[in-house]
């Protein structure tokens, strides 16, 4: 047996214990089926939560959706007149802003931010979860640039970043993103850390992997979904953020939330303008939720957030 | 990841080339800025300077222009300064001095309103910009219900005098409640004298000078002593707060301008006192209901005074590119030409130009309104005053506070800042 | 492969090796970033630092502190925080936690749930405050013309003072829960299946299974998922900055916003540093409390 199958083994256990349960589930459920009332009852109860939860959430969004495809006069008419919906914002957003680069900027600095933040994350989050390296001490300090108010750190944050050249860059917005994530990054991976995987990784090191090993082999390949999902969670936190990106950046590199906060004109809100843009980008990364949501739900599940 | 490496670098790429003949700008999003950018193509032909725009939103100006005026070397080369700043922005020594270029190049400054030059272009005589766009507070109602001759005969039944464009606060505040009314018969009123902006902060700050002069109030006397607990101040107050609870929408006492435009806008309302920018956005059918029946005239007393002025920071990369442009921009035939676009104007000879008024036809009267403006107090600490005032003035609004608390408050407040930036003795 | 002990280093030794190794690299990013800011925020603070003459001229002490202290409007804003953020904390953990129990028991229509619930964490905090700004509109809003055809009189969201507070806090708990929701459904995917099937068994019902075995198993997710928003909650600026501005009165005056004048209107960096630092301070401390509250339990 070469080295790395034994390493999978455990593994490969674990997998098998997870079918076991399955099965003992479907009995479990085979069992109350005979309860019909009950099973009425728990289709019925969360069902309803959630198309409460849904409706509240969405409303508000298709009222977003009808400015967007209406002017403001329209928008505001009260009792609400629909008027004959067109695409002109849609069309002006694009021809008369740079909402595109606006939405490639945000989309690069989001992503590279969590990119570089994450095997940084999960070198602390490993460390912390396994060795407690630095102890209680060492965590907090990763954590306390969060909890000062924004405002604060990124006079300091320009200061250095003049220094560097790193004002109205890219890699600079990435890199003060990062700073932002990386914290979040480390004290939730530790969660996905400890658990089931703790088990399985002093498995594979008593057959004589090394450490580092363990942790590539094993920790990683079984937290990996879970990453995936903080990750994402982390990517949403630069996409929206905009003190940093306001104040380090420049015509070249502003991200999407400043492009859309500069539709408040000193004439008023462009709020038909506004909803198209903001509907426009929210609806790539709706095509994409099926895909993350699958490595969402499923990464979370298998790092134990314990 | 490759992809976002070449990205990366095709965008560096871009900055890096184009840094040696290009000026930065650093706008506020207005149509003006738009303005600016439709003639741009002239000017770059004309000199072979390339210019780059940045238009952000005027609530985050200040905070994006800060840091990069504490800085030796910052991104603009040009930046545009409301008012509100130029006390601060001039103490810090933020700004360049333009008199020596004036001198140099002949440039005529007398052109500018004089109003708008004392507000954004010399500061104790140091020339230090040239106004771009001004603001100035207005009055503007509902023209075709002044025209209509039933609303006219029973006016005249109910007060005794005539319906016209009011001259005098009196008169307008009698027209403010003739015009409150229930339309619908339900008992709760449904169209509304005048639209209240009061939310906290700089909104009720903006709105309420004009209520402060229309009583004959000011600020401060000319030795800077401050003067909100004055018996002005105080009725100007016990006004705006009549018409929060009587003449106003329910829950304005937390509009900004744009909540409050959209309810004249919607045909709900007779009048508001506002910025007469505005004016555009109600005549244009994409964001009004009452395009055609608005009109504009001086807040009865007189308005604020309000704008914007070109100004290139000492942490300027490129002065005298920035200058260039700062010349051709303010150019009798650009500016001109702006002002037949829509643009706001600041030059004397513009508001009465034949080919703009043929264009615009209301110009002259905006001529009018600035010529009748009142100056906010223009100090090191006006935006923090902005705030301080602001909130004072949103407590007695709301009736949280009584009238001449609140105003004693904001006397002792603007007391305290004029002691701090030394204007006057403890 | 050998995991005896080598070059004179024990097993803990060599573990804390590994464990500083894997940490330097992140460690240092963080110390370039992190520790530059912290320092400057302290180190402002005890000087008459302000945006018209930045620099460290003079040294004041405690001065700065003192000052903010004294500040007529401060006290207000740490109530209203306060405030805020028990409530959407705790509201955002109710909702998030039925939402997220009732995503766990359900299989259809799954993914339609899951859009919905990640839907609003995609728009940015200004878009949603400008947003319900339209929607709450007390004369022209849909809200109000919406409970109007079923009989209530229209509100001013965002006139009133205790409305407003509410409304803010129901904006940010919109915007938000779904955070909430997600690590808790994860959480809750997470839990092994043994003890419930052995409850079963004995007859046990729902909610004595929720009470016995969930809750308390989820007691160190549901810590890091309040803890996090927690901290989220205490900086939350945008929605007050767009929505009140602090308004009206003092009604929801946030303490980042109420910073953020001190330090961009009042100009005042060195006074504005001294707010932040006694703020870490107090979140320091509640972390520290919840982390142990937290081991505490395991």
């Amino acid at each position: 047996m070469s080295q790395t199958s034994r390493f999978l083994v455990p593994l490969e256990g674990f997998r098998a214990r997870l079918d076991v349960e399955e099965e003992m589930t479907a009995n479990i459920r085979g069992a109350m089926r005979k309860r019909g009332r009950w099973r009425f009852l728990s289709w019925l109860l969360p069902h309803s939560i959630l198309v409460v939860f849904s409706a509240v959430i969405l409303l508000p969004l298709l009222w977003l959706l009808r400015v967007a495809l209406t002017d403001k006069s329209t928008a505001y008419k009260i009792p609400p007149e629909w008027g004959q919906a067109n695409f002109d914002n849609f069309i002006e957003i694009f021809t008369g802003y740079p909402f595109f680069s606006y939405f490639l900027n945000s989309a690069t600095v989001a992503f590279g931010a969590t990119v570089f933040a994450l095997p940084l994350a999960v070198g602390l989050a490993y460390a912390f979860a396994r060795y407690n390296t630095g102890g209680l001490s060492l965590r907090l300090f990763v954590l306390s640039s969060q909890m000062l108010p924004p405002v604060i750190l990124v006079l300091p944050l320009f200061t250095l970043f003049l220094k560097a050249s790193l004002i109205n860059t890219l890699p600079g917005l990435i890199l003060a993103h990062m700073t932002l994530s990386l914290p979040f990054l480390a004290w939730l991976l530790v969660a996905f850390f400890d658990g089931e995987v703790a088990i399985l990784e002093q498995a594979a090191r008593t057959d004589g992997a090394t450490r580092f090993q363990a942790l590539v082999r094993i920790t990683l390949p079984v937290a990996a979904p879970g990453i995936l999902a903080a990750g994402l969670l982390a990517f949403l936190l630069s996409w929206n953020e905009f003190l940093y990106a306001l104040i380090l950046s420049g015509p070249h590199t502003n991200t999407l939330p400043v492009g859309l906060s500069s539709f408040q004109t000193h004439r008023g809100v462009d709020i038909a303008l506004l909803s198209a843009a903001t509907i426009c980008a929210i609806l790539p990364a709706i095509v994409l939720l099926p895909f993350l949501r699958r490595y969402l739900i499923k990464g979370l599940s298998l790092g134990a957030l314990k | 990841m490759r992809l976002l490496l070449s990205v990366l670098a095709a965008l560096a790429l871009a900055v890096g080339a184009a840094q040696a003949q290009t000026i930065r700008i650093l706008m506020e999003t207005v149509p003006d800025t738009r303005y600016i950018q439709e003639l741009l193509p002239q000017f770059e032909e004309e000199t072979g300077i390339d210019v780059e725009i940045e238009a952000i939103s005027y609530i985050d100006m200040h905070s994006k222009l800060v840091p990069q005026l504490i800085a030796p070397e910052g991104s603009y080369d040009l930046i545009v300064v409301d008012f509100y700043w130029v006390g601060e922005f001039t103490k810090a020594g933020w700004l360049m001095p333009l008199d020596d270029l004036v001198e140099r190049d002949g440039v005529d400054v007398d052109v500018y309103v004089p109003k708008l030059m004392d507000l954004v272009g010399r500061v104790d005589g140091v020339l230090y910009m040239l106004p771009f766009y001004n603001y100035s507070m207005a009055l503007i109602y509902r023209q075709d219900l002044i025209d209509d001759a039933d609303e006219q005969a029973a006016f005249q039944e109910a007060y005794g005098m005539e319906l016209r464009v009011p001259q005098t606060w009196d008169e307008y505040w009698k027209q403010v409640e003739f015009f409150t009314r229930d339309t619908d018969g339900d008992g709760n009123r449904d169209f509304y004298g005048t639209v209240i902006q009061g939310q906290r902060g700089d909104c009720i700050s903006m709105q309420w000078a004009n209520y402060l002069y229309s009583q004959g109030g000011l600020y401060h006397d000319e030795n800077w002593n401050p003067l909100l607990d004055t018996p002005e101040a105080i009725r100007a107050m016990e006004y705006y707060r009549e018409a929060v609870e009587n003449y106003s929408p329910a829950g304005s006492e937390a509009y900004c301008f744009d909540e409050a435009f959209n309810v004249m806008a919607q045909g709900r309302a007779y009048s508001f006192v506002t910025f007469n920018i505005l004016y555009a956005g109600f005549e244009d059918p994409e964001s009004s209901e009452v395009a055609g029946k608005v009109g504009i005239t001086p807040n009865p007393g007189g308005g604020l005074n309000g704008g914007w002025g070109w100004a290139i920071p000492n942490s300027s990369p490129n002065k005298e590119a920035a200058w260039t442009f700062m010349k051709w921009a303010e150019s009798a035939a650009v500016a001109k030409e702006r002002a037949m676009l829509g643009g706001a104007p600041t030059q004397a000879q513009i508001f009465t130009d034949p080919d703009v008024m043929a264009a615009r036809p209301y110009y002259p009267i905006l001529g009018e309104i600035l010529a009748g403006t009142k100056d906010f107090p223009v100090f090191t600490y006006t935006t923090e005053f902005v705030e301080q005032v602001g909130l004072e003035l949103n407590l007695a609004a709301t009736g949280e506070k009584p009238v001449a608390e609140a105003m004693a408050a904001a006397q002792e407040k603007l007391h305290a800042l004029l002691v701090k930036d030394g204007k006057i003795e403890e | 492969m050998s995991v005896a002990t080598a070059g004179g280093l024990t097993l803990a030794g060599r573990d804390r090796r590994f464990g500083l190794l894997l940490t330097a690299p992140g460690l240092l990013a963080l110390i370039l970033v992190i520790t530059f800011p912290l320092f400057f925020t302290l180190f402002t603070s005890v000087h008459d630092y302000t945006l018209l003459t930045p620099n460290y001229d003079t040294f004041v002490g405690l001065e700065n502190y003192q000052e903010a202290l004294d500040e007529e409007y401060l006290p207000d804003s740490l109530w209203v925080t306060t405030k805020f953020v028990l409530a959407s904390v705790v509201i955002e953990f109710i909702i998030g936690f039925a939402v997220a129990l009732s995503l766990h028991a359900t299989r259809r229509f799954q993914s339609i749930y899951y859009l919905i619930l990640l839907a609003p964490l995609l728009i940015n905090p200004v878009v949603v405050g400008l947003l319900w700004r339209m929607l709450l509109h007390s004369e022209l809003g849909i809200v109000n013309y919406a409970i109007g055809l079923v009989g209530i009189s229209p509100v001013s969201w965002l006139g009133d003072a205790d409305v407003a507070f509410w409304t803010v806090v129901l904006t940010d708990i919109w915007h938000q829960v779904s955070f909430m929701a997600i690590l808790l459904v994860a959480g809750l995917a997470a839990l092994p299946r043994e003890p419930y099937e052995a409850a079963r068994m004995d007859g046990a019902s729902t909610i004595s299974c929720f009470i016995h075995i969930t809750l308390p198993l989820m007691r160190p997710v549901i810590a890091v998922a309040i803890l996090l928003r927690l901290i989220f909650a205490i900086k939350t600026f945008d929605i007050v900055f767009i929505m009140t501005k602090g308004g009206p009165g003092t009604a929801t005056d946030l303490i980042s916003y109420y910073i953020y004048r001190a330090a961009f209107f009042g100009l005042d960096i060195g006074r504005a540093s001294a707010m932040a630092a006694g703020l870490l301070v107090i979140i320091l401390a509640l972390t520290v409390y919840l982390y142990r509250y937290m081991n505490s339990l395991k």
